[in-house]
């Protein structure tokens, strides 16, 4: 077990930057998700961490240890790999002992960690099968259990869950999450899941470009996104985006639309009363827009508008519904029932002021953002 | 059994498919099988059975006789080659893998510089004719004092089947997911202990095959051993023996011969085969 610092990486092929000066603190014991777009850098990064990729610029410190130049076998890094890569040639066992082995840990020792890792993953019974004679969730268990017995410093894993059915995820979310609450090792875990990120992770690393856009808590990282980016990344349906100009109605400032004046809470009215004029960028989270039967008290900050239905989306116990306001703004948003939503009806929606994002346009920041908190 | 049984029960479709791939199978056992039946036949056949006079020649000798057999037997000369070829033929396999595995790996592994130059300069000892490079490679083995050596043949057969090694080699080593190799080096393993515990493993059906290349190249070769051994009868292999047997009587010494020096490869062939099983390396990466 011990704390991650990664200072100022540095990592380009040919003209591509995979990481961009980028700086990331882990704690000891953390459980951190790397989360960002295919081909972001995700799994770059975490090669670089485990040694099995050269950096650039910058240093990789782990345990107070200076670990940059340090070749793979030398680290004390373990890592699960997106296709599990057990060796096909061993058994279960061998596979899970085999790095205790190189380590010369006494055959009695060896025993132990194997009973142990195999109790808790649940694998007894599994030893002397190839690889290739066990399921696709054993194999997942297997990875995880030949990393956890050699006690690293840190386990990484690169989308270990992506070859799963979505039900052997879901209790493979919770186990992940259990293993990590008993054997408290730091974790790095890399995903374009967004809920796998949310659901375990105590901090979530949002990587955009080589860069990271957002450092945060999960519920932080979807409720005050810093970014533009993030905005958009986080959160499923992606968050409607309108362009705005700060005004000033009666006592209190808001936001002057394509689709209509949104009021804010008094306290962010309050923060943006000087900014008279200024063009924003305003992100509404589709959930955050209510369709009028579903508000029993309408509030002061709730914005009423007129839509036409262009598309109904049927996902499941929801409907995603895409309508047109008269000026010709396109309005995504949820409902829980779909009867008489057909497209063409006109309906009325409901925006709650108080759930509204506003972004500075040029810089891309969320423009309550105070010194990188918001 | 149950395959004929069955049948009954099948459509017409699929019985004349079967029949077609009988058919198919009885056709290439022949081809395989004939060669080896002629073979076969002359060495225990007696002399009339041979020289007919005119008449055909029988399909199955009239008086089957093993006594050929016993005549070569009985000759100590034909141990000993025996023993060299065999002796030859282990050791070319052994020098050949344990150079030719680790340079496949890493010519194959590895974007070293000067790897096209290299492949090209293995490649092109496979470029001339035995017969053309033989004379200068003598001379160079003779100026070194490897001639008239078992060393020197040993070494003359493993330059002619390290191209193969090599080749076949980095396929074998190619297949291998990469990830693999991160992953033991991840797990605290240097690249020996990889190579020897993870890559060679997974290699071994393509080394395999190689291994039977290379016994069968160093067995079937002639004209180095020729020339290396000239002048030393005690050290020629059986590819030499045989060629002093041309005029030998009776005239079924040469067939026995050739049936003598084709089991030793059937024997190293089903040997080794047993490990050219394919999807060894199926289930690593899902
Ligand atoms: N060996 C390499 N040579 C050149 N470019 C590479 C190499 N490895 C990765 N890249 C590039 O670096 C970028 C980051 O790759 P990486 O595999 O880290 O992405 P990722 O975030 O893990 O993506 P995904 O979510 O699809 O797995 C990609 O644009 C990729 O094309
Ligand atoms: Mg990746």
């Amino acid at each position: 077990m011990a704390d991650v610092v990664l200072k100022s990486l540095m990592k380009r092929y040919a003209n591509h930057v995979v990481a961009d000066r980028l700086t990331l603190t882990i704690n000891d014991g953390e459980f951190v998700t790397l989360l960002g777009p295919s081909g972001c850098g995700k799994t770059t990064l975490l090669r670089m961490i485990a040694g099995l990729e050269k950096v650039d610029e910058g240093e990789i410190v782990i345990g107070g240890r200076r670990y940059t130049d340090l070749p793979a076998q030398k680290r004390n890094c373990a890592m699960v790999f997106q296709s599990y890569a057990l060796f096909p040639h061993m058994t279960v066992r061998n596979n899970i002992i085999f790095g205790l082995r190189l380590k010369k840990v006494a055959p009695i020792k060896i025993e132990q960690k194997l009973t142990w890792a195999m109790n808790m993953l649940h694998l007894k019974g599994l030893e002397e099968r190839l690889p290739r004679q066990i399921s696709g969730g054993q194999r997942q268990r297997v990875a995880l259990a030949r990393a956890l017995v050699l006690d690293p410093d840190v386990l990484l894993l690169d989308e270990p869950l992506s070859n799963l059915d979505a039900a052997l995820r879901e209790t493979a979310i919770e186990e992940l999450k259990n293993i990590h609450r008993k054997v408290g090792t730091t974790i790095i875990y890399v995903t374009h899941n967004q809920i796998e990120a949310m659901t375990m992770s105590e901090r979530i690393a949002l990587l955009n470009n080589g860069r990271i856009e957002q450092y945060d808590t999960p519920r932080q990282l979807y409720d005050h996104p810093a970014t533009i980016f993030t905005a958009e990344f986080v959160g499923s349906p992606s968050m409607n985006f309108f362009k705005g100009e700060i005004s000033i109605e009666g006592r209190t400032a808001g936001v002057r639309t394509s689709i209509g004046f949104l009021r804010l809470n008094k306290d962010r009215s309050q923060r943006i009363m000087s900014m008279e004029g200024k063009e924003v960028t305003v992100g509404i989270r589709p959930q955050n827009i209510y369709y009028v039967e579903h508000v029993a008290q309408r509030r002061y900050t709730d914005a009423n508008i007129e839509l036409v239905i262009e598309l109904v989306e049927n996902m499941g116990d929801r409907s995603l519904i895409v309508g047109k306001d008269s000026g010709g703004t396109l309005v995504r948003f949820m409902v829980t029932r779909e009867e008489e939503l057909l497209p063409g009806r006109t309906m009325r929606v409901f925006i709650d002021g108080r759930s509204i994002h506003l972004f500075d346009p040029l810089l891309k920041l969320n423009i309550f953002r105070r010194d990188g908190t918001i | 059994m149950k395959f004929f049984c069955s049948s009954a029960q099948r459509s017409p479709m699929a019985v004349s498919k079967r029949i077609i791939w009988m058919t198919g199978i009885l056709l290439a056992m022949l081809i395989i099988l004939g060669p080896i039946y002629l073979l076969v036949k002359y060495s225990i056949s007696d002399g009339p059975s041979i020289t007919t006079g005119g008449k055909p020649i029988p399909f199955w000798p009239l008086h089957p006789t093993l006594s050929v057999y016993g005549y070569l037997f009985s000759d100590r000369h034909f141990y000993a080659v025996l023993g060299n070829s065999v002796l030859i033929a282990l050791m070319t396999v052994a020098c050949s893998m344990l150079l030719g595995v680790p340079a496949a790996y890493i010519l194959g592994r590895y974007k070293i510089p000067g790897r096209r130059i290299v492949l090209l300069g293995i490649i092109s000892v496979r470029l001339f004719p035995d017969i053309a490079s033989v004379i200068p490679i003598v001379e160079f083995f003779i100026f070194v004092g490897a001639h008239q050596t078992y060393m020197g043949v040993i070494l003359s057969h493993t330059l002619l089947a390290l191209p193969y090694v090599i080749f076949i080699g980095m396929g074998a080593f190619e297949t291998i997911p990469h990830e693999l190799e991160d992953q033991a080096s991840v797990m605290g393993a240097n690249r020996f202990q990889t190579f020897y515990s993870v890559l060679v493993p997974l290699a071994v059906p393509g080394l395999a095959a190689a291994a039977i290349y290379t016994f069968l190249l160093s067995w079937d070769e002639f004209i180095f051993a020729y020339f290396l051994t000239f002048g030393r009868q005690e050290m020629f292999t059986l590819t030499l023996y045989l060629n002093g047997l041309k005029y030998a009587e009776p005239q079924n010494l040469l067939a026995a011969t050739s049936v003598c020096l084709s089991i030793p490869v059937i024997a190293f062939s089903m040997l080794v085969q047993r490990y050219m099983i394919a999807g060894i390396s199926s289930g690593s990466i899902k």
